[in-house]
C-alpha cells in the first residue's frame, strides 16, 4: 500500500474558512489531493463534510481560502472545462427525473461535445456497462430504479465526460451490504483502470478501510490527513474512537481480507 | 487549458497517434484515421507518443483492433484502460418501443377518458369519506381540533385579506370603466352603479375570492399533505392509530368553509368601495349619493345569492386540495404534479358550480 507520492497534487485547497452566521464550520482547512489516489473524507455528523465537498467542487464559495485544480482557481475554470475535470456523484443520485438513464448520461455529452447521436449512444452504453448496469437499464426512468441502480446510473452520468477527479458523496449510504461492496469494488476498479482520482465523503468504515489510500478526518473545524495506519496511532479522542470502536473492528477484518486477496 | 489536439503521423499502413485521444478529439481522430484507411489498409498503430487516453478513445482503439490493426508501443498507464474497455460486452442501447402517432393519439384519448372517469369516482368517494369524518367529528365534538381549525382560518383567511381586497377593488374598477364607456352613448352611464353593485354582489365577489382561494389555499393543502405523504408522515399517523382524514382533512375543510363566506363578504364590500371610487371620479357621484343609489340598486337577496355559494365552493376546493395531497406517491415530483392538478380542477369546479347555481337561482326566481 506504499505508493510513490507524486509531487504535484491534482487539487489543492488552501486555508479554507467557512462560516454560516457566527458558526464556524471550517477554520483553515488545507488539503492536497494526489493524482490517481482514492481519498476518503470522514467526520462526525455536522462536521462539514458536505460543505467541504461543495467547496472543493466550486459549488460553494468559501469565506476565505482558495481551491486550485491543476494550479488554477476553481472559480476561474469555465463551465465546459470544469465538466470535463470534475464528476460528482450526489448522495441521492440527482438523476434528472424527466430523462431516462441513457438520456441522463448523454446530456453532458450533448452540451459539451460535438459527437454524433450514434456515438453518444455507443458511449452511453459503454458507461452503463462500466458502471455495472445492463444496457436495458438505459431506457428506464430514475423512479423505476432500485437504490443500488440509482447509484450506478449516477456513476455512469458522473463518468460521462471522463472527468479527471470523481467526487462521491456517501456512495454506499442507504444500500444493503452486498450492493455497497459492489460499489466499493466498482470505485476501486475505475480508479485502477481509468486512472481517475477519487474523493469519497463517507461514514462507511468498510469503504474507508478497504479502498481509500489516505483518509482525511474533519474534527474541530480542522482536517487531519494520513494513511489509515497513521490515523490509527492518532491520540485525538474522536479519531481514536472512530477508528477503534466496535464497528471499526469489523472493517479492519474486511481490510485484511481484501488486502490478502488483492 | 489549451485545446487538446491529436495528430496522426506516419505513412502507408504504419501510423502513429500523437497528443491527446479523448472525448474532445475523438471526432478528428476518427476522421483522420478513416481518410488514411481509404488509401491503404492500416496494419499497425503506434501509441508511444499518446499522452492521454480516456474511455471513448479506448473504445475507438478497440474498434481498430477488431479490424485487425495491431497496437504498438502502448504506454503502461494506458494498458489497464485498454484491457478494461477490451473486456466489455458493449451491448447497444435497446430502442425505446414507440407506437405510430395516430395509435398513440387513440391511446391517449382512451387513457384520458379512463382517468376522467376514475377522477370522478375518486371525488365522489372522497366526498363521502370526508362527510363521514365530518359527521363523526360533530358527533364527538371533543375530536374537533379547534387549534388546528383556527390556524387554518388564519392561514387561508386573514393572510389572504390584502390580496383578495385588492383584487375585488380592481375588478369593480374594470367593470365600472367598461360600464361607463358602454352606457354613455345611450345616456345611461348612471346605471353603471347598478351594474357594478349587482355583478359584484351576485357573481364577481364570490368568484374572484373562490378562484384566489383555490389557487392560494387549495394548492397549499395539496402541497402540505402531499409532502407529509411523501415523507411517510401520513403512514406514521395511521400506524399510531390516528385517522389522517380526521387529523388533516377535517380541520382544513371546516376552516375553509368558515373562511370563504367571510372573505367573500369582505370582497363584496371592497368591490362596492371600488365602485364608489369610480362613481366619484367618472360620474361625479358623491359618496353619500352613492350609498343611497346602492340601497335602491340591490337588496338582501343579491348579497344572499353571492354569499350562499361561498361555503359550497369552499367545500369543494378543500376536498380537491386534500384529495390530491393524499394521492401523492413517493417522490417530490409527484407533489408538484398533484398540486397543479388540484389548482386546475379546483378552479374548474368553482366555475362549473357557479354556472349550476345561476341556473338554479333563475328557476327559483332569485
Amino acid at each position: 500500500m506504499v505508493a510513490a507520492r507524486s509531487s504535484d497534487p491534482i487539487m489543492t485547497a488552501r486555508g479554507i474558512v467557512n462560516r454560516f452566521g457566527r458558526q464556524h464550520v471550517h477554520d483553515g482547512v488545507d488539503l492536497d489531493i494526489e493524482r490517481g489516489e482514492i481519498l476518503g473524507i470522514a467526520g462526525g455528523s455536522g462536521s462539514g463534510k458536505s460543505v467541504l465537498l461543495k467547496t472543493l467542487t466550486g459549488l460553494h464559495k468559501p469565506n476565505r481560502g482558495e481551491v486550485l485544480i491543476d494550479g488554477k482557481p476553481v472559480a476561474k475554470i469555465s463551465p465546459a472545462e470544469k465538466a470535463s475535470l470534475i464528476g460528482v456523484l450526489f448522495q441521492q443520485g440527482a438523476l434528472f427525473s424527466s430523462l431516462s438513464v441513457a438520456q441522463n448520461i448523454m446530456l453532458p455529452m450533448r452540451e459539451h461535445t460535438s459527437l454524433s447521436p450514434e456515438d453518444r449512444h455507443t458511449l452511453a452504453a459503454m458507461k452503463l456497462e462500466l458502471s455495472g448496469l445492463e444496457a436495458d437499464a438505459g431506457l428506464k426512468y430514475p423512479s423505476e430504479l432500485s437504490g443500488g441502480m440509482v447509484k450506478r446510473a449516477a456513476f455512469a452520468r458522473a463518468l460521462a465526460l471522463d472527468p479527471r477527479i470523481l467526487f462521491l458523496d456517501e456512495p454506499t449510504s442507504d444500500l444493503d451490504p452486498l450492493t455497497a461492496s459492489g460499489i466499493d469494488a466498482l470505485i476501486a476498479q475505475l480508479n485502477r483502470n481509468l486512472g481517475i482520482t477519487v474523493v469519497i465523503v463517507t461514514h462507511d468504515l468498510t469503504t474507508l478501510f478497504t479502498i481509500c489510500r489516505r483518509i482525511a478526518v474533519l474534527v474541530d473545524k480542522k482536517i487531519t490527513v494520513d494513511t489509515l495506519e497513521g490515523l490509527r496511532r492518532s491520540k485525538q479522542p474522536w479519531i481514536h474512537e472512530f477508528l477503534h470502536g466496535p464497528r471499526a473492528q469489523g472493517a479492519m477484518t474486511a481490510r485484511k481480507e481484501s488486502h490478502g486477496n488483492g | 487549458m489549451p485545446i487538446p489536439t491529436i495528430v496522426v503521423s506516419g505513412e502507408g499502413d504504419h501510423l502513429a497517434l500523437e497528443g491527446v485521444l479523448d472525448i474532445r478529439t475523438l471526432e478528428s481522430a476518427t476522421a483522420a484515421l478513416r481518410r488514411q484507411a481509404k488509401q491503404e489498409k492500416l496494419h499497425t498503430l503506434d501509441l508511444g507518443k499518446l499522452l492521454e487516453l480516456d474511455t471513448p478513445g479506448a473504445l475507438l482503439l478497440r474498434g481498430l483492433v477488431g479490424k485487425g490493426v495491431e497496437l504498438t508501443g502502448v504506454r503502461a498507464e494506458h494498458k489497464a484502460l485498454l484491457e478494461l474497455v477490451g473486456s466489455l460486452k458493449l451491448n447497444p442501447l435497446p430502442k425505446a418501443p414507440a407506437a405510430p402517432r395516430w395509435r398513440q393519439t387513440v391511446i391517449d384519448i382512451g387513457k384520458g377518458a379512463d382517468d376522467a372517469w376514475h377522477d370522478m369516482l375518486d371525488i365522489i368517494t372522497f366526498v363521502g369519506r370526508a362527510a363521514s369524518a365530518l359527521g363523526h367529528a360533530f358527533v364527538h365534538p371533543r375530536e374537533l381540533r379547534l387549534p388546528s381549525i383556527s390556524r387554518q382560518v388564519a392561514e387561508t383567511g386573514i393572510d389572504a385579506l390584502p390580496i383578495v381586497g385588492l383584487m375585488a377593488v380592481m375588478i369593480s374598477v374594470v367593470i365600472g370603466y367598461q360600464g361607463v364607456a358602454q352606457l354613455r352613448p345611450y345616456g345611461g352611464e348612471d346605471f353603471t352603479i347598478n351594474l357594478v353593485a349587482v355583478s359584484v354582489l351576485r357573481e364577481m365577489g364570490v368568484l374572484i375570492t373562490a378562484i384566489m382561494v383555490a389557487g392560494r389555499s387549495g394548492s397549499a393543502f395539496t402541497a402540505e399533505i402531499g409532502v407529509m405523504k411523501a415523507r411517510e408522515e401520513v403512514d406514521a399517523l395511521n400506524v399510531m392509530g390516528m385517522n389522517p382524514m380526521e387529523m388533516l382533512v377535517v380541520p382544513r375543510l371546516i376552516g375553509l368553509v368558515i373562511t370563504l363566506p367571510l372573505l367573500t363578504f369582505y370582497a363584496d364590500m371592497m368591490g362596492l368601495l371600488g365602485g364608489g371610487v369610480i362613481s366619484l371620479v367618472q360620474l361625479d357621484v358623491s359618496p353619500v349619493q352613492y350609498v343611497d343609489r346602492i340601497r335602491h340598486a340591490v337588496d338582501g337577496s343579491d348579497l344572499f345569492v353571492g354569499l350562499v355559494k361561498a361555503p359550497v365552493f369552499a367545500f369543494f376546493i378543500a376536498i380537491i386540495g386534500c384529495m390530491h395531497g393524499l394521492r401523492v406517491r413517493g417522490s417530490a415530483e409527484s407533489v408538484g404534479r398533484e398540486t397543479t392538478r388540484a389548482v386546475v380542477k379546483g378552479i374548474f369546479l368553482v366555475i362549473v358550480l357557479d354556472a349550476l347555481f345561476s341556473i338554479l337561482f333563475e328557476k327559483l326566481g332569485l
